[in-house]
């Protein structure tokens, strides 16, 4: 089977006055169905143009990126994506908040299966309450409630841990890696914290500075739950950190 | 705010609007003039007016149901047109730059300046409806660009990551998202419409409305009945702006709760 995910080539850039930014330069990378990949590279380097890309909030300026075969669009694929920063719309009470999700791919049963998804992240009995009510943390898998709910192809996550704190964070880490084994789903997880992404990826791709291009992909043969104190997960952290290091003392 | 602090803020803004209404009676008295009336004066206006009615045989209360329903009628006009004109601008950058050198000039055209010509241009009911329109249009307008200028970036994406159309964006996200602010124009509108209401009626040929009451005992130099007319136009404006303060709590207890 092809894999799920391809971008050949794949370059984006911006213009800013006079000049033109390049952010990804000719990336080619591929994520088979079922995935686990986490995406790590040095902050500022366009992880975020990426994700944007994979989810087809941004076109490539060249090259190509193709899910299923087709070049992303929300319109005709499902995707669910959850930002860094708080997108839940304070407006709405948790149910509702995953409800419209549901109700935006214009998906039959909406309560229904919001209820669920709540249940599954754990939020049973807060379907009333409002984001100001709840902690970070919470709003997090509210997220993950609302994305998993449309039965993505793919699940896109933008360092959504990043503004967690240690506690939280790992915690959280090892709810996505329970809910992932249980749905089965392709995850693309950005994020510039590579212990998190030895934690939980089985599959790391390294970017370099920008303008990016995928530096290495690391295949992480460790099976879950795994360890930070291991021998293997020190040195794949030690390996990847190594890499990135080049990367940031190149700048 | 703890009982106690409310109760004093209430015991301090009753004392003051009661100096206030003992230093009128004693300038009043001593100024002793048959233009300046005492507040005695006005409030026996006031048992007039409301119960007999004025030289037309309209009562107080009919006065201030034309007057209300004139500017309910130019509020909703208003709200009907410049809250899609508002979204419309706030959303497309080239709508925007089509209407805003229009808007940005019309917008300091005072509602009086208008008077001659809605006098050519209408007539009966639509007088008004115009005129306060004028009035009530701008304050909604731009607090409904800015309310969706404020619309954050990371919640239009997300719907968009869900396959969302324009159309869903507007409806489910940047109007509910605006709606603060334009909650906020429509008090500023409703209050500067209120306020525009003696200008409009001074040109209606009806005897009846606030603005035409204060008109037709100016003449008669019955100034009692002028002041009644003010101040029976402030508090029904107090108590407008009250009404949809109280809304926008009850609507917002949201954003109330995210900024305590």
């Amino acid at each position: 089977m092809p894999p799920l995910i391809i971008a050949k080539g794949l370059s984006k850039s911006f213009f800013a006055g006079k000049e033109t930014i390049s952010v990804i330069d000719n990336l080619d990378l591929s994520i088979d169905e079922g995935r686990f990949a986490c995406i790590v590279g040095p902050s500022g380097c366009g992880k975020t143009t990426l994700l944007k890309i994979l989810c087809g909030l941004e076109k490539p300026t060249a090259g190509s990126m193709l899910i299923h075969g087709q070049p992303p669009d929300p319109k005709k694929q499902r995707f669910g994506v959850i930002f860094q920063e708080d997108s839940l719309l304070p407006w709405l009470n948790l149910l509702n908040n995953v409800k419209l999700g549901l109700e935006l791919c214009h998906i039959d049963n909406a309560e229904e299966i919001a209820i669920k998804y709540i249940d599954l992240v754990g939020l049973e009995g807060f379907e009333k309450y409002f984001p100001h009510q709840i902690s970070g943390g919470m709003k997090k898998r509210v997220a993950i409630a609302r994305a998993l709910a449309v039965d993505p192809e793919i699940i896109l996550m933008d360092e959504p841990f990043a503004d967690l704190d240690a506690q939280t964070r790992s915690m959280m880490q090892k709810e996505l890696l329970s809910i992932w084994s249980k749905l089965n789903k392709t995850i693309a997880f950005i994020t510039h914290n590579v212990d998190e992404a030895v934690f939980i990826g089985q599959s790391v791709y390294v970017l370099t500075k920008r303008p990016t291009k995928v530096k290495a992909t690391v295949s992480i043969d460790i099976d879950h739950p795994r360890s930070r104190l291991s021998p293997p997960f020190i040195s794949y952290r030690e390996k990847i950190l190594g890499m990135l290091q080049e990367e940031i003392t190149s700048l | 705010m703890p009982k106690l602090d409310r109760f004093r803020s209430t015991l301090i803004g009753v004392a003051s609007l009661a100096t206030f209404v003992i230093i009128w009676q004693v300038v009043t008295m001593v100024a002793n003039s048959p233009f300046l009336p005492t507040p005695v004066q006005v409030f026996e206006a006031f048992i007039k007016i409301s119960t007999i009615g004025d030289i037309d045989g309209y009562t107080l209360w009919w006065h201030i149901g034309f007057s209300l329903y004139r500017v309910l009628l130019g509020f909703a006009v208003a709200i009907v047109t410049a809250v899609p004109l508002g979204i419309l601008m706030g959303v497309k950058p080239v709508v925007k730059s089509v209407a805003s050198p229009v808007t940005e000039i019309v917008r300091f055209i005072p509602p009086i300046a208008w008077i001659p010509l809605s006098i050519i241009l209408f007539s009966g009911i639509n007088r008004y409806i115009f005129l306060l329109w004028i009035g009530i249009f701008f304050p909604i307008l731009l607090d409904t660009i800015a309310g969706v200028k404020r619309t954050s970036e990371t919640q239009v994406n997300m719907a968009k990551t869900f396959g969302a159309d324009n159309k869903a964006i507007i409806k489910k996200i940047i109007f509910p998202s605006a709606l603060p602010e334009i909650m906020n124009g429509l008090r500023v509108g409703l209050g500067v419409g209120w306020m525009c209401i003696v200008a409009a009626e001074m040109m209606g040929g009806e005897p009846v409305g606030l603005g035409r009451l204060i008109l037709k005992y100016a003449n008669l130099l019955q100034i009692d009945v002028v002041v009644l007319g003010m101040v029976v136009i402030g508090l029904v404006g107090l108590a407008m702006n009250y009404l949809i303060l109280s809304v926008e709590r009850r609507l917002f207890k949201w954003r109330v709760e995210i900024k305590a």
